[in-house]
């Protein structure tokens, strides 16, 4: 959890253009694109993967089995077509054929059957629970697979479109062996192959001019890692960076205002906000719970620490899923003088990452909360700090939010479910349970967007969390840079991206 | 002198020892699970706990400190929780750019403190004097990262003179090496000058009233051959000192300005290990930093004998 404190100020409302290809002109092949990225990545590895940077660099090199279009519909990756048996637990994938990794080897049915076939018996890795109800994988003949499931499982296919379903090559992994996260050098099909990492320096992808589908237009990206934000945002002004993946809320206006730069923005997959502690006093009163959801002016956090570029958010669903319902604003505005008769006159700690922006908005909350004569204390902490003591309900209150899933389930499931990986409050509402529980075992989606209404009107009105804002997914570039499509995700994909 | 050497060697170990519990046990002390940390948003408590395993983490502390402190005599400061890369290469890879950024900056800071603290002294209590040590006071009072922050929004932003982060290795590129070495070695160099200029001041001021200046004074010689060859040199020794302390803290200081420019030396390296609780990594830089400052002293004490024949060892 957490992530989202990381990359709050990359968030935003303003001129969303996601989903079409942005420029009219004609594309030109060549050319290299530099792309400065906010931390260093830890791995290339996709099992040991927990960064979402990482994620940026494995989009370009990795194909998974299904991936998505801008609207988030799973579409057909390296699996051309699939179906799945009346009782959801088998699901047979037709796959591609001709693909060749980037060592030569090909891609076939061995290949997805040892990729998952990792992931199951990894001990550590954070894929595992992603695939928590994979049984066992099959292949019948070299383009068919069969994924035996443990029981019905409505999110698979959204679980493979990322790093649980990328597929890698089996013989550039076994020979890589401890060095596959360092060097991955032949290990993917994408339409960019991986070239050399100097760690702390630079990362450069070069294009695949064998790739089976349309290939790349740049010849080169070259990722920085620039963990400086007044550095990050300087160098795109001054052209040194063709593309910024983050910028700090205070450059916002800034790099919007400036006509060689590009900015656009749509509603990501993340929600921010905070958790509360509902195991022990003073929240285990569901009353005090809901007097300081009451209390919270979202519009104000949003203006003041977001700089506008965030939306409101109103629950867990942000407003790009399929499952988002509009029509639900529960606590929408401010209003302390309710929350005063709700409960008041309470005292609680939030604990902060110690970082300028959370603790702005943790000073901002603690004045609305004030005004409902709830008493806020403001407990900055390291992030492995905070999440330690998330774990252990250590905590009253933590301003600690989520990157966020294609599937609502991943938005919800592990959050707001007793049994729930992520539930550090110990929320618990046997209602929620079984809505939740039966999203997961129906694929009708109809049915599933009900459940998660249902769901979402009790846990937000519970104040199960108290949610404040969805970040966006943003393009953050100079003018050069051309065909960037905007995905909730975040994520890059630059095979359709050239430069003038 | 070999005697000497020798001795002041073997003392380091004791030195190192203890240099390597009080790390291990502060890496320790300070808040945080590595495993939880690497693991992030989708750390869950059995992959936390077959990370620990994985790391060794489970196992008690002293039997912990004794196979990473066995590992290290050998030369094996293991491997980096985060990256998996052994600790020793990862220091050696950042090494050269940290050393090259050190060495730029206290270049830079001997260039503007020497100078300027000679002739503040010659001058002193004139307007030059107080604006030297106007400079003294907003140089050591300045914070490195507000200093660096400031460079880049002036130098790089508004100017745009040099680039405003980053590095190339000198063996690809000289031009843009120290294109890109200007801004980070000015940060660094700032507080070393005002610091390196002070000491040349005062020490100068004092050399100047003794009376083998007078006596070379009057014996004819010019004031500049007075200053040159019998005030400078004289002046220099403490300077010298202040210099090797500096040299040996170059990883210290480089901590916070790599960090501002990306430049990927040992410093950043430290910091995003202590961030992420990578023990490893954290022990094996501070052991190297440790190291380096002692044998930074012990070359103090040989240029002394260089600087100063009168200065011998037993």
């Amino acid at each position: 959890m957490a992530l989202v404190l990381l990359f709050v100020t990359a968030c935003g409302g303003g001129t969303g253009n996601g989903g079409a290809p942005t420029s009219e002109a004609t594309p030109k092949a060549g050319g290299t694109l530099t792309y400065a990225i906010e931390s260093e990545l830890r791995t290339l590895d996709p099992l040991a993967s927990t960064q979402l940077v990482e994620r940026t660099v494995m989009y370009q090199t990795y194909e998974s089995l299904v991936t998505v279009d801008p609207q988030l519909n799973i579409k057909p990756g390296l699996a051309t077509s699939w179906t799945a048996s009346s009782d959801g637990t088998t699901y047979t994938f037709q796959l591609k054929t001709g693909v060749k990794f980037h060592d030569g080897t090909d891609f076939n049915a061995d290949a997805v059957k040892f990729n998952l076939d990792r992931i199951l018996k990894a001990a550590s890795s954070p894929r595992k629970s992603e695939l928590a109800n994979l049984q066992s994988v099959d292949t019948q003949g070299a383009s068919t697979v069969v994924l035996h499931l443990k029981k019905p499982d409505s999110t698979l296919l959204a679980q493979l479109v990322d790093r649980a379903g990328m597929m890698l090559s089996p013989a550039a992994v076994q020979k890589l062996g401890a060095d596959l996260g360092r060097n991955p050098v032949g290990a993917g099909s994408g339409p960019f192959k991986f070239v050399e990492w100097k760690r702390d320096d630079h990362l450069t992808l070069t294009k695949n001019a064998d790739y089976y589908g349309k290939k790349a237009y740049l010849d080169q990206i070259v990722y920085k890692p620039i963990t400086n934000d007044d550095a990050r945002s300087a160098g795109l002004k001054t052209g040194e960076f063709d593309q910024i993946r983050l910028a700090a809320g205070k450059d916002v206006a800034s790099i919007k205002a400036d006509s060689n730069l590009t900015w656009k923005d749509l509603p990501g997959l993340a929600f921010g906000g905070f958790e509360l502690n509902h195991s022990k006093p003073p929240f285990n009163d569901k009353a005090k719970a809901q007097a300081v959801a009451e209390a919270v002016d979202r519009a104000q956090v949003v203006k003041n620490v977001f700089f506008n570029v965030s939306a409101v958010s109103h629950g867990p669903i942000p407003p790009s899923s399929w499952a988002y319902d509009a029509s639900e604003k529960i606590y929408d505005k401010a209003d302390p003088n309710k929350a005063k008769s709700i409960a008041t006159g309470f005292t609680f700690t939030m604990k902060v990452t110690n970082t300028p922006d959370n603790i702005q908005e943790g000073t901002l909350l603690k004045d609305q909360l004030a005004k409902a004569g709830i008493t806020m204390n403001i407990q900055p902490e390291e992030f492995g700090q905070l999440l330690t003591e998330a774990e252990a309900q250590n905590f009253d209150a933590a301003l600690v939010g989520w990157s966020g899933r294609i599937d609502p389930d991943g938005n919800m499931y592990s959050w707001f479910h007793t049994d729930g990986g992520n539930n550090d409050g110990k929320y618990s509402n046997p209602q929620v349970d079984k809505a939740l529980e039966d999203a997961r075992t129906t694929t009708d989606q109809a049915k599933r967007k009900a459940d998660y209404d249902q769901a979402q009107k009790l846990l937000v009105e519970d104040a199960a969390y108290v949610f404040i804002n969805h970040p966006v997914a943003a393009q953050i570039s100079t003018n050069k840079v051309h065909g960037y499509v905007l995905y909730p995700d975040g994520m890059p994909r630059f095979a359709t991206v050239w430069k003038s | 002198m070999l005697t000497y050497l020798g001795r002041r060697l073997i003392l380091m170990l004791p030195v190192a020892f203890l240099v390597s519990v009080v790390v291990f046990a502060l890496a320790r002390l300070a808040p945080g699970d590595p495993a939880v940390i690497l693991l992030g948003e989708e750390h869950d408590p059995t992959a936390v706990a077959a990370l620990h395993h994985e790391l060794g983490l489970d196992q008690p502390l002293p039997v912990q400190y004794l196979v990473w402190a066995g590992r290290a005599t050998r030369g094996d400061l293991g491997r980096s929780i985060q990256t998996h890369q052994p600790v020793l290469q990862a220091i050696g890879e950042r090494l050269p750019a940290t050393l090259e950024l050190g060495l730029a900056a206290l270049l830079w800071s001997l260039l503007v403190a020497i100078p300027l603290g000679t002739v503040a002294a010659l001058r002193r209590g004139t307007p030059l004097d107080y604006l030297a040590s106007g400079f003294t006071v907003a140089g050591v009072s300045i914070p490195n990262f507000f200093v660096g922050v400031l460079l880049i929004l002036v130098m790089g932003l508004a100017l745009r003179l040099f680039p405003v982060g980053g590095f190339v290795p000198l063996n690809q590129d000289p031009l843009l090496n120290l294109q890109h070495l200007v801004l980070p070695a000015l940060t660094l160099g700032t507080a070393g000058a005002a610091i390196n200029m002070r000491f040349t001041r005062s020490s100068m001021i004092e050399v100047l009233g003794q009376e083998y200046i007078r006596t070379a004074l009057a014996k004819g010689a010019s004031w500049l051959q007075v200053v040159r060859d019998h005030a400078l040199k004289n002046a220099l020794i403490p300077v010298v000192t202040i210099v090797a302390i500096q040299v040996g803290s170059i990883i210290e200081g480089a901590l916070v300005t790599e960090s501002v420019f990306s430049w990927p030396g040992v410093g950043k390296l430290a910091v995003d290990g202590i961030f992420n609780k990578d023990y490893p990594v954290i022990q094996g830089i501070v052991l190297c930093a440790a190291l380096s400052y002692l044998t930074a002293n012990l070359l103090v004490d040989v240029v002394y004998a260089w600087l100063d024949p009168r200065i011998s060892y037993r």
